[in-house]
């Protein structure tokens, strides 16, 4: 997937801006506050996401206009695309496809891997942090993990409810407890298959960062016990069942659910050691970018086709070797990057396409 | 700005309509003020005779001017079998698919998460039907939905302990999608593609 065009109208600090890219790597430099992350973020946008940055789409309106416009012209498969998206204060939102007009949720809408220095704490970071990783990619790659997701949450929430009206006993609690047990265990099973490819891949990418010194591990943590030597929906369904039916006083009294996908996290070992306690904080660092270099590559795997790769100001936070290690990368690589920085000092950028934006425009 | 106020209460009452923003609410209410006097008032006639003379049919549940509606009392239709569906549209998406058998209108969209309860829901002419032996299926036309999920189980439940066998439209409906919006065809095939509830 590449975008050869792109055009944005009213977008925060940009006022009118067309930008060419190239199909690899291309730096935008600018000041903070002259508008490179508000180009990224535009780029963003197009995957029909809400903005990484806000949750009010009137945060993104040039400050004295009534709407904002992003267009872009992209590829992908040898298939041509030309997408628009239009907010308006009294409109709402609209996104358009090849002149029609479509969901956000639609599937062909641009896909995009985001990196920012925030994914630095992956390792470290809350289990919260993890799963947002997890369902980003999963929801870009399956529709059907999106719906799953969505229904999840739902039924999470309606279930916290009657447990906190005190239902347990009634006939809604079995219904929606049936419904969210079956959601719950097809959300895990997505999500165990999607780290069993994934794990592997992100070995391969750790051996080429880390000059082969270590060894990456990565699990997936359930929040309840299994007591077999396979998983399937039956059984994932019958222990979940089994612990929250054990911990139901505990559960009247938080009034919330204890168990579930909702609480389960990824573990990341270093040497099979958990990276998060023993792991350098440079170590931890190689396993972040590797956990977001991963995440194109199994894109790659299991769609056929690279998304796109946004890294918005992550050089800052890199020692000298590493950034001229990921420039290398970026600059070599068959996918579509667009990384922004304040400078780009004693980098070697090779040809990758270098632009300066200033007061929201490129010059 | 301030509007006059009868015509800003105009427009406080177009905009409680669905899909109508107050853009649009303010361009109709406008518009309205330009059209021939009788055909405003025939418009405002329309709405006040639908009130008074369309209800639920007290059989079935799907909207009529005379009781039971003439769904009801057609007597060639399938009696063996009947549809569950939420709402009067959705009848109206089903009847176009040439289906021939009974309704069971709902009336009324469930949600549990704003503290509705299962059993405020009244079943009691549905109950009676299947209590008499008379349906053989019943098919249930939810949404595909999380809510939808929950009425068809609860549904499910309630006919089988009578029974009676259940399946749901389940083929070709766009996930998340409203049954109302599904075209003709695609809808068709739901009916053929239905299968076996649970078990
Ligand atoms: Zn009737």
């Amino acid at each position: 997937m590449k975008i050869d065009q792109l055009k944005v109208t009213n977008f925060r600090n940009i006022r009118r801006l067309e930008y060419q890219p190239i199909s690899h790597l291309n730096i935008i430099i600018g000041k903070n506050g002259e508008g490179k992350t508000n180009l990224l973020e535009a780029i963003y946008m197009m995957s029909g996401n809400s903005s990484f940055r806000t949750n009010t789409d009137q945060d993104l309106i040039n400050y004295d206009a009534l709407y904002y416009i992003i267009r872009a012209k992209y590829n992908c498969l040898e298939k041509d695309y030309n997408i628009i998206l239009n907010y308006n204060l009294n409109v709402s939102k609209e996104m358009k496809l090849n002149n029609k007009k479509v969901a956000l949720s639609n599937d062909e809408l641009l896909k995009v891997v985001l990196f920012t220095p925030d994914d630095l704490y992956l390792v470290k970071g809350s289990p919260q942090k993890r799963r947002y990783f997890l369902d980003f990619i999963l929801k870009q790659l399956d529709a059907e993990y999106k719906l799953i997701l969505d229904n999840y949450s739902k039924l999470l929430r309606k279930r916290n409810l009657l447990l906190k009206n005190d239902q347990t006993n009634s006939k809604n609690f079995t219904i929606v407890n049936d419904l969210f047990l079956e959601n719950a265990s097809k959300l895990i099973l997505l999500r165990l298959n999607f780290i069993t490819i994934y794990e592997e891949i992100a070995k391969e990418v750790f051996k080429e960062i880390n000059n082969n010194l270590n060894n990456l591990k990565i699990r997936y943590a359930l929040s309840f016990p299994v007591n077999s030597d396979k998983i399937n929906l039956d059984i994932l369904i019958n222990s979940l069942a089994k612990q929250l039916q054990a911990k139901s006083t505990i559960e009247k009294r938080r009034r919330s659910t204890v168990a579930g996908p909702h609480l389960d996290d990824l573990h990341i070992y270093l040497d099979n050691r958990i990276a998060r306690n023993f792991a350098s904080q440079g170590q931890q660092r190689n396993i972040a970018i590797t956990m977001k270099l991963a995440e194109l590559y199994v894109f790659k795997k299991i769609m056929g086709f690279y998304p796109l790769f946004l890294l918005d100001e992550v050089l800052a936070e890199l020692d000298n070797e590493k950034r001229q290690l990921l420039m290398d990368l970026l600059i070599n690589a068959d996918y579509q990057s667009f990384l922004t920085s304040v400078n780009i000092d004693k980098l070697n950028i090779g040809d990758a396409h270098l632009d300066s934006i200033v007061d929201g425009s490129l010059v | 700005m301030r509007l006059v106020r009868p015509l800003e209460n105009l427009i406080d009452q177009l905009v409680k309509l669905p899909t109508i923003g107050p853009k649009t609410a303010q361009r109709l209410a406008l518009f309205l003020l330009k059209v021939p006097e009788d055909e405003a008032k025939a418009l405002a006639e329309a709405i006040l005779e639908v009130r008074l003379q369309v209800f639920p049919c007290s059989v079935c549940g799907y909207l009529t001017d005379l009781d039971p509606c003439y769904i009801c009392q057609d007597a060639k239709r399938d009696k063996n079998i009947i549809c569950v569906t939420e709402e009067a549209s959705d009848v109206i998406s089903i009847e176009r698919t040439g289906y021939n058998g009974q309704y069971f209108v709902l009336n009324k969209e469930f949600h549990v998460m704003e503290g509705h309860d299962l059993d405020e829901i009244n079943l009691d002419s549905l109950e009676d039907k299947l209590a008499s032996g008379e349906i053989k299926e019943v098919i249930l036309a939810f949404n595909p939905d999380v809510d939808g999920e929950i009425m068809a189980r609860y549904l499910a439940s309630i006919a089988e302990a009578h029974q009676v066998k259940v399946t749901r439209l389940a083929h070709g409906l766009p996930v998340g999608g409203d049954i109302e919006f599904t075209d003709e065809l695609t809808l068709r095939r739901a009916i053929e593609g239905r299968y076996e509830f649970m078990e």
